[in-house]
């Protein structure tokens, strides 16, 4: 039963139907259940699985041709999976498709408008898609496009095409935004701006699909992350989870005295050891300074010249899409 | 979903898509006169060069009782259908491949409005462009024009319905605009042609006469020229255009891509 659609179209009916139903679970805006896309031989998206809750940023991310498009196109309905299943609020992104356009709001990869649409024409028009759309002008202002709302679109510089883009997928108020590669081409100061917007559609109670390769803007922005690589979910979690599953903490130091390997290797969370010159640089997990400093001390070495590093995402994403490489190339040679 | 009668208010809304979306087309078909420029100034031009011709050749060509002016009036309207027609991919073709038909697919608009749009500002232009050589015509060169408004109101629909659909189908089959235009290039010489720019069906021999009245030009040519002059429409110009409508029709259908 599709409970989030029946208050707004049928609310003696949603009522029935609330009563009848005495523990009701959220259900998640978005479902996908082992999706497989393939183009050709090549599967692009091969067994992917994760559900979106109501209200929540998600991001996709993954280096460049993981699939991660073609994944948010098979959710907006421009791609028809091969096999698996998808729901948009409990609807089919192909057999419903009708329903599903009134209430996802859709930023594509690559997609410009004719050269000669001017900004305010084309958010006016696309407002007029919809049921219940925003006010066009309120919006351009939003974005900082209401100066140029006269201008026609081929003579916009890359940020402003993006923020039109941007605008032209959320003008229909949509409950589900699909941002494709969202900041791409914006200089520092505009991809700011961006992510405060994010942020206040999300405080709206909008849920974001955010398709990006910028992992400061998936650290900052999202609730929760998939990472795919090739075709595949490496990991799903919190950003935060995430860049901790890959224990990337480093610490560098001069040591006062020589220490051996041994010795660094039996303190906890020691997982590397490299030595630059004077340098040691220890990478593990954990809080890896504070048991370094408490080890070396009880030993009476001190330590000079501190470095350290929190694991961020990046790191994340580079071990573990490395990691997946390097098992893939095992799979080819065996 | 905020209404409280969806029904109503999605037919509301719907009419208000399409008077926004038909305000669009035309700001931009002004913008971008590529349609306007081929269909309206091309049959002016080749209006005034037949109107001096028959100026300096007065009097009847052949045996038909017709000035030139009167005998070319028929081929110069369907030219200007066909400028108009082999122009769509100009705009279509573009806006498919700049991945805007595609942008349009994810909204509510469904993309066959785009399409509807663009029809109805093309059919403004031919609906001008027929104006300005019927009256150019008949005012500026005194061509003696006896139109029958039922068979000649036919005869000019279905040209243009025809005609139009042939565009659709290059718009359908062709993967780019630079294809595009190559083909349309092309076509639209072949298409004039048969259409009698040059020399008119009544001027030939067989079978190249033959080849023009079933041609999709040379049939709109045949069946303007007889509910023009004759009083009677040409009936098999007529079925062979409403064939040629389906055929083209059924293909541009048929092929047609969003993306």
């Amino acid at each position: 039963m599709d409970l989030h659609l029946l208050p707004a179209l049928h609310p003696v009916t949603a009522e029935i139907a609330l009563q009848s139903v005495h523990v009701v679970k959220p259900e998640p805006a978005v479902t996908v259940e082992h999706l497989v896309k393939r183009y050709g031989a090549l599967a692009a998206v091969d067994d992917v699985s994760f559900s979106i809750r109501e209200g929540e940023v998600f991001g996709i991310i993954g280096p460049n041709g993981a699939g991660k498009t073609t994944t948010v196109e098979c959710i907006s309905g421009l791609r028809v999976p091969d096999s698996g299943l998808v729901r948009v609020y409990g609807l089919s992104p192909q057999n419903d498709r009708d329903r599903i356009r009134e209430f996802v709001g859709v930023q594509l990869q690559e997609s410009t408008l004719p050269p000669r649409l001017k900004v305010g024409e084309a958010v006016r028009l696309f407002g007029s898609f919809y049921l219940d759309p925003l006010d066009p002008s309120e919006l351009l202002e939003t974005l900082g496009l209401d100066r140029l709302a006269n201008s026609v679109f081929k003579s916009l510089s890359g940020g402003q095409r993006q923020r039109l883009s941007i605008a032209l997928a959320l003008v229909g108020n949509p409950r589900i935004a699909i941002l494709d590669e969202l900041t791409t081409g914006l200089d520092p100061e505009a991809r700011r701006e961006t992510w405060a917007f994010i942020a206040r559609m999300r405080d709206r109670g909008v849920t974001v699909v955010l398709v990006t390769h910028f992992m400061d803007e998936a650290e900052t922005l999202c609730d929760r992350l998939a990472l795919i690589n090739h075709g595949r979910v490496v990991a799903l979690d919190t950003p935060e989870a995430i860049a901790a599953q890959a224990g990337g903490s480093k610490v560098r130091f001069i040591p006062s005295q020589p220490v051996d390997d041994e010795t660094l290797c039996g303190i906890p969370g020691v997982n590397e050891i490299e030595r630059k010159e004077r340098y040691v640089t220890i990478t593990g997990t954990g809080d890896l300074a504070g048991s370094l400093i408490n080890a070396l001390a009880a030993i009476g070495v001190r330590m000079s010249d501190v470095e350290a590093r929190r694991g961020n995402l990046e790191d994340a994403f580079i071990k573990l899409t490395s990691q997946d490489r390097s098992s893939a190339q095992d799979r080819v040679r065996t | 979903m905020t209404s409280s009668d969806p029904a109503g208010a999605r037919g509301q809304r719907s009419r208000h898509q399409f008077i926004e979306l038909l305000k669009v087309q035309t700001k931009l078909a002004l913008r971008e006169p590529y349609g306007a420029l081929m269909g309206i100034a091309f049959p002016a031009i080749l209006l005034a060069v037949f109107g001096f011709i028959g100026h300096e050749n007065p009097g009847n060509v052949g045996d038909t009782g017709l000035t030139i002016v009167d005998l070319w009036i028929p081929t110069i309207l369907v030219i200007a259908i066909i400028a108009i027609s082999i122009s769509l991919p100009n705009t279509l073709v573009r806006d498919r491949e700049i991945g805007w038909l595609r942008r349009v697919s994810t909204t509510p608009l469904h993309p066959s409005r785009l399409l509807a749009a663009q029809l109805i500002s093309d059919l403004v232009i031919a609906a001008v462009a027929v104006l300005i050589v019927m009256f150019g015509g008949a005012l500026v060169f005194g061509a003696s024009l006896h139109v029958q408004i039922l068979p000649f109101g036919v005869s000019l629909l279905l040209s243009i319905a025809e005609i139009f659909a042939l565009g659709l189908v290059l718009v359908a089959l062709t993967p780019s605009q630079t294809i595009a235009s190559a083909v349309a290039g092309m076509l639209f010489f072949v298409l004039m042609f048969l259409s009698g720019l040059w020399v008119q069906p009544a001027q030939v021999g067989e079978p190249l006469r033959t080849i023009m009245y079933y041609s999709p030009s040379g049939a709109a040519t045949r069946a303007l020229l007889d509910s023009t002059f004759s009083g009677s429409p040409s009936y098999p110009a007529l079925v062979t255009m409403a064939i040629y409508t389906l055929i083209f029709g059924f293909v541009a259908t048929r092929y047609f891509r969003w993306e």
